[in-house]
């Protein structure tokens, strides 16, 4: 009996992982977006819930799942560009305020669209066939395609790291996460810099949100439960902070998934819970300060 | 009454992650007496003068106000008990009237949460932020919002605000930045009135001004004390000399 | 061409405030009320007039704390429908008399602004917005599920009130008119009491906080503080309407917790123009008259009230009423 749930704890802690590595991509989007900006983006689930729909048209239209893998974020990334440049840059500097409620109108915006030309209903997505099926992991047979899922994240979250270390670019991302006044000074091109961690913030939740997918098919609604996850992620970790989004993304996930297992009816709210705890013993949560990549 | 210690850090110490930004400073300020803190650039004054006024908490060592422990308050608590300080970089309630800006810290002293009497017919408050505005000089400027106003005026208004929170303890961060010669003249003098009643705290790194009109003077440099005494005494402190020299506004 | 007529009208409007602004601000309260008590003579839909009612007392709610004080809540949903369901509740399962039950509703609204306030109230600016989603987003997953209580995914019913009682008179509460004017009795009283609130010593330190923390902080305000008590008082604003909701509507339906309802209060405050005393109803009538009217022709009216929210963001942050007001004052 007692290896049995152990067995079952393990297959629960993996999927609890699983969904964790698409909290963490959304929170490091988020993150991104927040450090070099000072934007809270509040469309960051409808760009999610694009980035599913994208990919079924993709896959409606004979795309294969590899390709879509790529042009997904490529897209939703193109789409966050857009709208860096004629919605939120025209209000830098007019308080924080404002760009979140832009952001928050938007999202309104792009979920009709998508209501508009999907319709109302979900669709389900099928898993690709090379991800279909189980693989034993030692403590029983856990899905390919969750598996994937959290190979895929780690190899988004590499790359994205080696760009941020390794680059020039990334090390002004870096730098004006710190001190945007300096970079400034030092004749960087912020506003270009600024535009282009939009469009890999929201790239991100595209690719999270295709992810997705195949979990839990796609509904236009789908953005909204899932904004609300991604700021308690980043509550918990802190804002600004790629260790805390990546920490808290997992510990999140995991407690998710845990809680299903156990009272399953208090699995959406214990995740408040434990927001509820990071704020009364420290608010700024785990690895919360102002500068990004702390 | 004048002479007695009222304010007092004990070894107070500030750190910023890595950066020692005070170390262990112990000194005594004394009432009614216009003290001065000075230093160079990077020295710790700002540090030093937001930790005496419970803008920033002490990372280790005391602070006692009138015999009192108040380390670690927040600041409208230090507020209220008399500390009260004037921002280096003008910092006012800037769509609100002049009159507004000095009422409203006058009225903070009476109430907070008063959520139902009108708050015109608290009359003994406007009559004092106009006394107050009148005193340092502001009364044609009543109806003004604060942002409108020249640069000078923003700053005498700061110290009205200042007044209207009837410190015992008038802590100044460099009142006098950016101010013409005539100004700073009308601010110096609008200080040693202001003197006669009240312990004042400056900080000023116009060295000339500060000689002028201080009975002490607290000299910090790297974060630490270097020196204090009486103006002619740190005039001929060999330390000081050597610290200052390089700096132009002697 | 469109835009330019509406602009004209504006302008034309403006005019014509000027002379009246001073007299009309030291009055508004008054005038709201006589507003308010002649509107469903003109107005076509009863069922509309009082809709708009309701949703301007909880836009002015929320005003409170963003409008005045400066804080976004993301979270007013849950004070909202917390105060909607208390009110439901004391009617639907306890059979209480109907005021009872909107002091319960006020209630309602009072403690889940207490709750989300605790803990929301000491994070750092640009966390509350999220907090405060999240928190509220717990609180319609807890009544959701609280079926017994609630009533679940299919909302509260019987909340049936057939007369209101008062003093020995009857009022037949069926009667659309006769509803209209209770309803906008209690927001006549809440206006009057905003209005009261924001002439105390109370709404000279909300001012002052939105105006600089730094500075307020320097005169003794302790800032904290003054957030939360503005937030309970939001709180029991938006507790009032959403018990007015439930009378209303006879039901209460879960999505009267849902972060779209959040989003309401904030759509409408912007358009009507934040920090204004008006500014709330007028948002709450274009928002209400934008959606009735956009949903006959396409069922994709959100669209269009996303679009013209982020027009106002960009081009008329002070709203409409806001921006009229503006212009009659230069």
């Amino acid at each position: 009996m007692a290896g049995l749930t152990l067995q079952l704890l393990g297959l629960q802690l993996f999927t609890g992982v699983a969904l964790g590595a698409l909290y963490v991509l959304l929170a490091i989007g988020l993150s991104l977006i927040f450090g070099m900006l000072t934007v809270v983006n509040f469309a960051h689930g409808a760009f999610y819930m694009l980035g599913a729909y994208v990919g079924l048209w993709l896959l409606m239209h004979g795309v294969n799942f590899w390709t879509a893998l790529i042009l997904v974020p490529l897209a939703v990334g193109a789409l966050g560009l857009l709208v860096e440049r004629t919605l939120i840059r025209p209000l830098y500097g007019r308080g924080l305020d404002y760009p979140l409620l832009l952001t928050f109108g938007l999202s309104y915006v792009i979920v009709e669209l998508v209501r508009v030309a999907f319709g109302n209903t979900g669709y389900p997505v099928d898993t690709p066939d090379a991800l279909q099926g189980a693989v034993d992991i030692g403590v029983g047979y856990f899905p390919l395609y969750r598996l994937f899922v959290i190979a895929a994240s780690v190899v988004v979250l590499v790359g994205l790291w080696l760009f941020l270390e390794r680059t020039s670019f990334g090390l002004i991302v870096r730098a004006g996460a710190r001190d945007p006044q300096i970079v400034r000074i030092l004749g960087v091109n912020v506003a270009r810099v600024w535009l282009i961690v939009f469009g890999i913030g929201t790239g991100l939740a595209g690719l999270a949100g295709l992810l997705a997918a195949p979990l839990q098919g796609v509904i236009p609604e789908m953005g909204g439960p899932i904004l609300a996850e991604a700021f308690v992620v980043t509550v918990v970790g802190g804002m600004g902070s790629l260790l805390g989004a990546v920490v808290a993304g997992l510990l999140v996930g995991v407690v998710v998934s845990m809680t299903s297992l156990f009272a399953p009816e208090m699995s959406r709210v214990a995740i408040f819970a434990l927001m509820a705890i990071v704020l009364l013993l420290r608010p700024q949560g785990f690895f919360g300060r102002a500068g990004l990549m702390s | 009454m004048s002479g007695e210690i009222i304010l007092r850090t004990h070894n107070v110490s500030k750190r910023f992650g890595r950066l020692n930004a005070l170390n262990g400073v112990s000194a005594e300020f004394r009432r009614n007496v216009i003290t001065s803190i000075i230093g160079p650039n990077g020295a710790g004054k700002s540090t030093y003068f937001n930790l005496l006024c419970g803008a920033l908490r002490p990372s280790s060592g005391t602070i006692e106000f009138e015999g009192r422990d108040v380390t670690g308050l927040p600041q409208h608590r230090f507020a209220h008990m008399g500390i009260v300080k004037s921002f280096q970089i003008t910092t006012l309630f800037p769509q609100l009237s002049a009159h507004e800006n000095v009422r409203l810290a006058a009225q903070v002293r009476v109430t907070i949460f008063d959520m139902w009497r009108p708050r015109a017919s608290l009359k003994m408050l406007s009559e004092q932020a106009d006394f107050i505005l009148e005193r340092v000089g502001l009364g044609h400027r009543r109806d003004r919002p604060a942002a409108l106003l020249a640069h000078g005026e923003q700053r005498a208004l700061e110290i009205a605000v200042a007044l209207a929170s009837e410190p015992k303890l008038l802590l100044l961060d460099e009142p006098t930045a950016g101010m013409s010669p005539q100004e700073t003249r009308e601010m110096m003098d609008l200080i040693v009135r202001l003197a006669a009643e009240r312990t004042i705290i400056l900080v000023e790194h116009k060295m000339k001004l500060v000689l002028g009109i201080s009975d002490r003077l607290i000299v910090l440099h790297h974060g630490e004390l270097l020196a204090e005494g009486a103006p002619d005494e740190i005039k001929r402190n060999e330390l000081v000399k050597r610290v200052y020299l390089g700096q132009r506004d002697h | 061409m469109l835009l330019g007529s509406a602009t004209s009208v504006a302008l034309d409007v403006s005019e014509r405030l000027r002379g009246w602004l001073p007299f009309a601000q030291r009055r508004r309260a008054w005038l709201a009320a006589l507003f308010l008590i002649l509107f469903p003579l003109v107005a076509p839909f009863k069922a509309l007039a009082t809709m708009i009612l309701i949703y301007g007392l909880y836009a002015l709610g929320f005003n409170i704390l963003f409008g005045y004080l400066g804080l976004l809540s993301f979270g007013h949903s849950a004070l909202f429908g917390t105060g909607a369901y208390f009110c439901g509740i004391a009617i639907a399962h306890f059979g209480l008399p109907w005021w009872a039950a909107l002091s319960l509703g006020v209630l309602g609204g009072v403690l889940a602004a207490a709750a989300i306030g605790v803990l929301a109230i000491r994070t750092l600016g640009i966390y509350f917005a999220m907090v405060t989603l999240a928190l509220s987003q717990c609180l319609y997953y807890l009544f959701y599920q609280a079926t017994d209580w609630t009533g679940g995914e299919n909302g509260l019913t019987g909340v049936n009130v057939k007369t209101i009682n008062l003093f020995g008179f009857g009022l037949d509460f069926v009667n659309p008119l006769v509803h209209y004017y209770v309803i906008a009795a209690f927001v006549i009283v809440a206006l009057f009491a905003l209005s009261r609130i924001l002439a105390s010593p109370f709404g000279a330190v909300i001012e002052g906080v939105r105006e600089s923390e730094a500075r307020a902080r320097a005169s003794g305000i302790d800032v904290v503080r003054v957030r939360f008590v503005t937030f309970v008082v939001s709180g029991a604003f938006c507790g009032l309407a959403g018990a007015l909701l439930a009378l209303h509507l006879s039901i209460v339906p879960i999505e009267t917790m849902h972060y779209d309802t959040s989003g309401l209060a904030v759509m409408m405050c912007l358009l009507g123009g934040m920090g204004t005393f008006f500014g709330p109803f007028v948002g709450a009538a274009i928002f209400l008259l934008l959606e009735n009217l956009v949903s006959l022709y396409t069922v994709h009216w959100q669209l269009i009230v996303g679009a013209a929210f982020i027009a106002c963001v960009l081009f008329f942050p002070r709203g409409v009423w806001g921006t009229i007001l503006q212009r009659s004052r230069t």
